[in-house]
Order: structure tokens, then C-alpha cells, then sequence
């Protein structure tokens, strides 16, 4: 399992080395950027799907305040109706209900869907009503209502592949929500323990995303930051030479450390560039 | 808002009936185990080592003995006060239960109700 985790360490370390901030409306090239450059694929329940926030119209949906770009969920197909540019499905996963929208590309249909050639047309005849499927696709809205414009919907016929998909979108929600297990869990704990999503409020937002910071840092930067946080001191921090002499490390690795923490925002200098706090709100 | 059918073990079943003072939205609830005996309009469901339900069945009902199901259904009385059971409104097979790890399944069970916040909502 914990070789798990730190797959989710380093896909949030492509988060926040972006510079991406959630709600940071003005990155150099505008909202549209995000959607582009985030190609992470989350393992979601579609209970978040729905519960999904949008900052503003247009923009990408967020979950635990993290912006999605495609999500990937397993659900019985409830209904199917087809269309001819399209098939819809409604899939409903114990948590909730969601249509799925897959569009009919007469092109590609043929050798996508049926590499040996058994089930010719547009591979839906495989889904069967109530049958479990596993779904791929982006979050959509028309008016105001939430659909999933599919990349790829297939049948599902292993019970464990569900089960592990549920407890994947548990651990990747408590990552967003709560940190990287273990070492920065526990500034995290604040944060998450108030509403438990962070998608709430603009506070509790804040917090997720210093930890989203720290959690691509190095092993330096998260020691200092943690002994920032425990050590005993006044309003104006502590000294570069005194973290040095506490951490027993060379004073270039925390002056290098340093600079990370200052540049995410994470900390801040006081006195002078060497005295620095934690930025707390 | 959409049915929410949260996966629970027997010893939830108490948790999701009606006049429980937990007082969830929802009481309709998805349940795994294996079909070990059919009687009529009842059956029975073993949930791993997680002890029996009885499932009160639809007349339509195709249930196998051996077979691994899902069942989703709403907590209910069983007659003569034998405690709680399990009317059935839909069941899906999986075929084998020896292909299916249960301990996952708990697992599952587990985190559904430690993180209610992307499973179902509690009033």
C-alpha cells in the first residue's frame, strides 16, 4: 500500500510544480491553460462528480478543490438509449447517478472497440442493462445539467476491479483533503476535519493547497517546515542558523530548502531574508 | 438528488432501518454475499464472515444457491420479530464467489462509512 502512496506524491508534485494554483485566474495564459496542461486522470465516485464545483462558468470542474480534467468511475448502466450521433447511459454507482454520453464515431468504432473482430458496430452491445461498466470521460454541463462526455465506457466483470476502484477514490480524496499520508498530515488534519471536503469555503482551500505545496518539496523543506510549526518562538520566526543548528544541516540546504517554502508561499521572511514564520491564516 | 445505495455488512442492517435514530436519508442499501439456501419467497445471504441475512425475495426473483450476488434492497422487519432482513428490490450476479476477494469488499464497506462525504449523504 505504501508504495501506492507515493505514486499520489509524485502526481501532486505535477500540481503544484505547475504553479496552478486552484482559482488562480490570472496565469499568463489564461483559464483555458489548466485544462490543457492537467492531464490527470482521478478515480472519483460519482456522488463527487455531482457534488463538483465550478469557480466560474466555463471553468474546470473542481474536486476537494483540485481541478479535474477527466475522471474514471465504475457503475451499473441503468438505462441506454441510443442515438445516432450518440449513446447515452445512465450509470448509477451506490452513490449516485450520472449520464454518460458516448459519441458514435463511425471511423474509429470498428477497430477501438473490437480488436478481435467478434462484436462489429459500436461495441455497445456488450454493455448490458444493469451490467457493470467502467467509464472514462471528461465532466461536462448543458444548462444546468452534469453529464460525462465519455472517452470510453466497457463492460466490467471483476468484482475486486470495483471494489479496489471505491477504495482508490477514497485514498485520492483523502489525499487532496488531508495530505500525503504520514508527515504533513497533521497541519492537513485542521483543515479537512472542519467540513471534510475542502471544496467548501475559501479557508479551508487555502490550507489544501499548502499542503498540495509542500507535499512536492523536498525532505528538507517539509523538516523545516515542521519544526517551524512545533518549535516555541515569537511573531518573527526562527533564524536560518537556528533551524541549521536544530535540523543538524549544513545552513546551503536550508538556505536552498528555504527558498522553496518562500517561493510556494508556505512561509514567510520577517526580520530580515534568514528569520522566517509560517504563513498562517 | 439521485438513490444513494451505500454498501454495508450485516451488522449495519440495524443502522439503516427505518425507525433507526440515525436518521440517514437514505434506506435503501447494496449488500454482497453468497446465496446459501432458498426457501420460497425467502433466501439466505453469507456475507463472507460477516454472519447471514435473510432476503425477502420479489416473486420474479432468479437467485442461485453458490452463486456470489448483489443485492440492493430496503431494511425490513422479518416476521415473528426475527430481528432484520433484507427486502430484495434488485440483484446482480457475479458468478463464482471464490473469484472475489472479500476482504476488499469490507474494506470498501469500511471506508463507505469513515468518509460519508463522496458515498451518501447523513442528514
Amino acid at each position: 500500500m505504501d508504495g501506492g502512496y507515493n505514486n499520489y506524491n509524485s502526481f501532486g508534485g505535477g500540481g503544484g510544480g505547475g504553479g496552478f494554483m486552484p482559482g488562480e485566474t490570472n496565469s499568463p495564459a489564461g483559464g483555458k491553460t489548466g485544462d490543457r496542461d492537467n492531464k490527470t486522470l482521478r478515480p472519483v465516485t460519482v456522488k463527487q462528480v455531482l457534488d463538483a464545483s465550478q469557480p466560474f462558468p466555463e471553468a474546470p470542474f473542481q474536486v476537494d478543490g483540485a481541478d479535474v480534467a477527466n475522471v474514471l468511475f465504475i457503475g451499473q448502466v441503468r438505462n441506454i438509449s441510443s442515438q445516432s450521433t450518440n449513446v447515452t447511459y445512465k450509470i448509477d454507482d451506490g452513490t449516485g447517478e450520472i449520464e454518460v454520453k458516448k459519441w458514435v464515431d463511425s471511423t474509429t468504432a470498428d477497430n477501438m472497440d473490437t480488436d478481435d473482430g467478434k462484436a462489429p458496430g459500436d461495441g455497445k452491445s456488450e454493455l448490458e442493462l444493469n451490467g457493470y461498466a467502467r467509464v472514462f470521460g471528461s465532466v461536462k454541463s448543458f444548462g444546468n445539467k452534469r453529464y460525462i462526455g465519455a472517452h470510453s465506457v466497457r463492460p466490467l466483470s471483476n468484482i475486486n476491479e470495483l471494489h479496489v476502484h471505491l477504495l482508490e477514490a477514497t485514498a485520492v480524496h483523502l489525499f487532496f483533503t488531508r495530505g500525503p499520508p504520514g508527515g504533513a498530515g497533521a497541519p492537513a488534519g485542521g483543515a479537512a476535519g472542519a467540513g471534510g471536503d475542502a471544496v467548501m469555503g475559501g479557508a479551508d482551500d487555502y490550507g489544501a493547497g499548502q499542503n498540495k505545496a509542500l507535499a512536492s518539496m523536498g525532505p528538507v523543506a517539509k523538516k523545516i517546515y515542521s519544526l517551524l510549526r512545533t518549535e516555541p518562538q515569537d511573531d518573527t520566526g526562527l533564524h536560518m542558523q537556528v533551524i541549521a543548528s536544530k535540523l543538524n544541516l549544513p545552513a546551503t540546504e536550508v538556505a536552498k530548502a528555504g527558498e522553496e517554502l518562500l517561493g510556494a508561499g508556505v512561509i514567510f521572511s520577517t526580520m530580515d531574508e534568514q528569520t522566517w514564520a509560517i504563513l498562517e491564516y | 438528488m439521485s438513490l444513494q445505495t451505500p454498501r454495508i455488512l450485516p451488522s449495519h442492517l440495524h443502522a439503516f432501518h427505518p425507525s433507526s435514530a440515525g436518521s440517514h436519508t437514505t434506506y435503501t442499501v447494496r449488500l454482497l454475499g453468497t446465496v446459501t439456501a432458498l426457501h420460497g419467497s425467502t433466501g439466505t445471504l453469507t456475507c463472507g464472515n460477516n454472519g447471514d441475512v435473510t432476503l425477502i425475495l420479489k416473486s420474479d426473483a432468479r437467485l442461485q444457491v453458490g452463486k456470489l450476488v448483489e443485492v440492493v434492497g430496503k431494511v425490513a422487519d422479518l416476521e415473528g420479530g426475527q430481528g432484520y432482513g433484507l427486502r430484495v428490490l434488485g440483484s446482480t450476479e457475479w458468478g463464482d464467489p471464490a473469484d472475489c476477494d472479500y476482504k476488499i469488499y469490507e474494506q470498501v464497506v469500511n471506508a463507505t462509512h469513515r468518509f460519508t462525504n463522496i458515498f451518501y449523504n447523513v442528514e
